[in-house]
């Protein structure tokens, strides 16, 4: 399906700042409450909640660079009007997990579809149905004009905040210690900006695997009791 | 040290091109378009700054395993620089190649920097096998950073960066926690069930497994179903 669009035009209106805020808002319906980010098939084996904040930061190193990379090369492809395939086919060649394309393909669904209604512009047509959820990002902040370094930031605040939502659901602990950890993770928040915000090409974005992540993804998608999809 | 780059290359004729580096080729079977080559060892590796070079060919057709008799320990590098391993692997259209490296132990104080890049063209196969083990007996283990990138006709089909560099990363429980070996059998070029498989998007499979001997048993199974299914050509036997 082609993905190339011309003519775009992009009418960023508003604040970014108050884009960021919504774009970052739990309550936004994407179906992000499916998703715990991988922490539910981790303390499903074993990992503490003491732990968490240990395999927030491996993630923040690791797969969501390669989420905030795609986004922000996604970006940049849109603002050029150039085809997003590439950008696609490199998401997907560093996302070995079959459960975890899938999880961020739906995902790309939910966002899609909030897109299309709230930032009309003809982009959208160009996508496919179930577009991995950095692509749909990445066009977002391109069209509402959010820039590199706040589109990297709301990958991460994404990652940790979902973590820390699902360990709630998982272990009876006080909001204000997971909400902590929210915080605590801004420093690696923006190590991320500075390793992601400036790419351009997708042979840059990066490829740092967690193999514990992908591992426990797929003994997850097998299992018979789960809240969380992924 | 650089001790040149090793090259084993098969051509669609059936001729083998056979160079020494830091390894050696030795010929173990030799058929009309395949061959088993194992690659020796000649001279103790790795030691901080050393370079080695691995380039492997196989062309249209043909079909080459490779065997390693030892583990490759990176011995402590003193802080000198970091030893490198490159590694090219050339499959033409319909060619196989099936390799079981031998672990690569990272000594504490070593650091690695291991690059493996493959690329394939339409309906080469590709079977990797591949260990690594943090650290000898009582030990944590040095640094790795292991860089693997596969094309498929220019596709991308698999980029990957493990960074083991730093400890605190490596033992976080989303990288590979308390674990100090990885094992990976890697399939390109078509895909392999398993249960606890990591299907890539593009045809290829990584099977995984962070104890010792985790994949043994799916290696066999991959290793004797490409070695002996039906090629165009002549097979290679299974030893």
């Amino acid at each position: 399906m082609p993905l190339r669009h011309t003519a775009a035009s992009f009418n960023a209106s508003g604040s970014p700042d108050l884009v960021l805020a919504l774009l970052a808002d739990a309550r936004l319906p994407v179906g992000g409450h499916t998703q715990s980010a991988g922490v539910e098939p981790a303390m499903a084996q074993g990992l503490t909640s003491a732990e968490v904040p240990a395999f927030v930061a491996g993630r923040l190193r690791t797969v969501v660079a390669v989420e905030a990379g795609t986004a922000v090369v996604a970006r940049h492809h849109v603002l050029a009007g150039a085809d997003l395939r590439p950008v696609r086919l490199a998401w997907a060649a560093r996302t070995p997990s079959g459960p975890l394309r899938t999880a961020s393909e739906n995902l790309g669904r939910g966002y899609l579809r909030l897109a299309g209604r709230l930032w009309p512009h003809p982009v959208w047509a160009t996508f496919e149905r179930t577009p991995p959820r950095p692509l749909v990002l990445g066009a977002i902040a391109a069209i509402a004009g959010l820039d590199a370094a706040r589109l990297v930031r709301l990958c991460g605040h994404e990652d940790v905040a979902t973590v820390s939502a699902a360990v709630l659901k998982l272990d009876p602990l006080d909001p204000l210690v997971t909400t902590g950890w929210v915080l605590a993770a801004h420093p690696l928040v923006e190590e991320l900006v500075t390793r992601c915000a400036s790419l351009t090409d997708p042979g840059e974005i990066p490829a740092t695997s967690a193999p514990l992540v992908e591992q426990l993804s797929v003994q997850h998608s097998h299992a018979k009791q789960r809240l969380f999809h992924a | 040290m650089s001790a040149g780059t090793t090259r084993v290359a098969l051509r669609r004729d059936g001729s083998l091109d056979l160079s020494v580096g830091a390894f050696s080729p030795k010929v173990l079977h030799r058929g009309p378009q395949t061959a088993r080559v194992a690659l020796v060892g000649t001279r103790a590796l790795l030691l901080a700054g050393d370079h080695v070079d691995v380039h492997v060919e196989v062309e249209d057709g043909c079909a080459l395993e490779l065997v390693e008799v030892a583990a490759t320990v990176a011995y402590n590098g003193r802080g000198g620089p970091a030893a490198r391993w490159d590694v090219h692997l050339g499959l033409g259209a319909g060619a196989l190649l099936v390799w079981e490296a031998q672990p690569l132990v990272v000594a504490d104080g070593a650091d690695v920097d291991r690059d493996l890049h493959a690329d394939l063209d339409g309906g080469a196969l590709l079977a990797l096998r591949e260990t690594i083990v943090l650290g000898r007996t009582g030990e944590s283990g040095g640094r790795l950073r292991a860089r693997t990138t596969a094309e498929m006709d220019g596709v991308p089909l698999l980029v990957e960066d493990l960074d083991l560099r730093e400890t605190s990363l490596r033992s976080s429980p989303a990288v590979l926690g308390s674990s100090r070996q990885l094992e990976t059998v890697a399939v390109l070029g078509r895909r392999v069930e398993h249960p606890d498989a990591l299907q890539l998007e593009g045809p290829g499979t990584l099977v995984r497994s962070l104890v010792p001997g985790g994949t043994s048993a799916c290696w066999a199974a991959v290793r004797a179903d490409l070695l002996t299914a039906p090629r165009g050509t002549d097979t290679l036997p299974p030893t």
